[in-house]
């Protein structure tokens, strides 16, 4: 997630303006649009001062690089909108099928 | 304001046939009825290449009231009841004053499991989703708003269930893809 994302979801969590957020770490309101639009990158300290200032937090951690969902996504970026939610469904009623047999067989 | 998803032809494998997703009867009963409403949770993000599943339809709808009365007459026609983990699906009146006074409904109806939040966790409902959702056009004529990916992240992130969160990175990397994709 980018930061203009982060920075964007803490102030629609904690429900203030933009205008709001740029007073609470003495910046302008259309600073703060600038950062959300993604036009310019804060750098990490400032993010998590604009998260903080949400009366949020940002916990990070290393973790292993994990792609596995893209390919899936990419594929099912070639469907229309109506086939993407039908195939899902199709593979949604495979694994309500197994759960059934495997209740079954667990008598 | 609504933008729109990309609905150009599908280049999926013309043999490929695929039956109709299970809650379009609920979509288009909702649309009939005239319900303001944006498309939450796993619906909205399969629809825009999410690639997970999901069962029930989650829908946030304009809270004033000419619109609970459509809602209220909407679920009524699907012959809603509340649905009960482990039991039988329980008759209530489905009433505008009724409805409208609770913040979700967990239904089942004669169109599938149906989800009612009218202010999902991490937002202020309608209106603020509304802002950003995408019109997606899901063939038939029908089209619905559905909530944008980064807001789908925004609800899941403030859920904060063990089954939100085991759906961030699936969330996070189709945002990713997407975005990819428009920059291109």
């Amino acid at each position: 997630m980018l930061s203009a994302d982060l920075i964007r979801e803490a102030r629609l969590r904690s429900g203030i303006t933009q205008a709001e957020l740029g007073r609470r770490i003495n910046r302008s309101q259309s600073q703060v649009a600038r950062w959300e639009r993604g036009a310019v990158t804060p750098s990490f300290e400032t993010t998590l001062e604009l998260i903080r200032a949400c009366g949020l937090d940002l916990w990070y951690e290393l973790a292993v690089y994990d792609d596995s969902y893209v390919e899936d996504v990419r594929r099912n970026l070639a469907l229309s909108p109506a086939e993407r939610l039908a195939e899902a469904d199709e593979l949604e009623r495979g694994y309500e099928h197994l759960r059934r047999a495997g209740v079954a067989a667990l008598g | 304001m609504s933008s729109s998803v990309d609905t150009s032809t599908s280049d999926a494998p013309a043999s490929r046939r695929l039956a109709e997703f299970r809650q379009r009867p609920l979509l288009e009963a909702l649309v009939r009825h005239g319900v303001d409403f944006v498309v939450i949770g796993a619906v909205a993000a399969i629809a825009q290449g999410y690639p997970l599943t999901t069962r029930d339809l989650d829908v946030t709808p304009a809270a004033e009231p000419g619109n609970v009365e459509r809602l209220a007459a909407a679920i009524r026609d699907l012959d809603g009841k509340l649905r009960v983990t482990g039991g039988d699906p329980v008759p209530f009146p489905a009433e505008a004053a009724f409805l409208g006074n609770v913040q979700s409904w967990t239904l089942d109806t004669r169109g599938g499991d149906l989800d009612v939040l009218f202010e999902p966790a991490g937002t202020r409902g309608y209106d603020d989703l509304k802002t950003d959702a995408v019109d997606v056009d899901l063939g038939g004529g029908l089209v619905v708003a559905m909530a944008s990916l980064r807001d789908v992240i925004r609800m899941k992130e403030a859920a904060g269930r063990p089954k939100d969160r085991a759906q961030l990175p699936a969330l996070r990397q189709t945002l990713e893809v997407v975005r990819e994709r428009e920059r291109r």
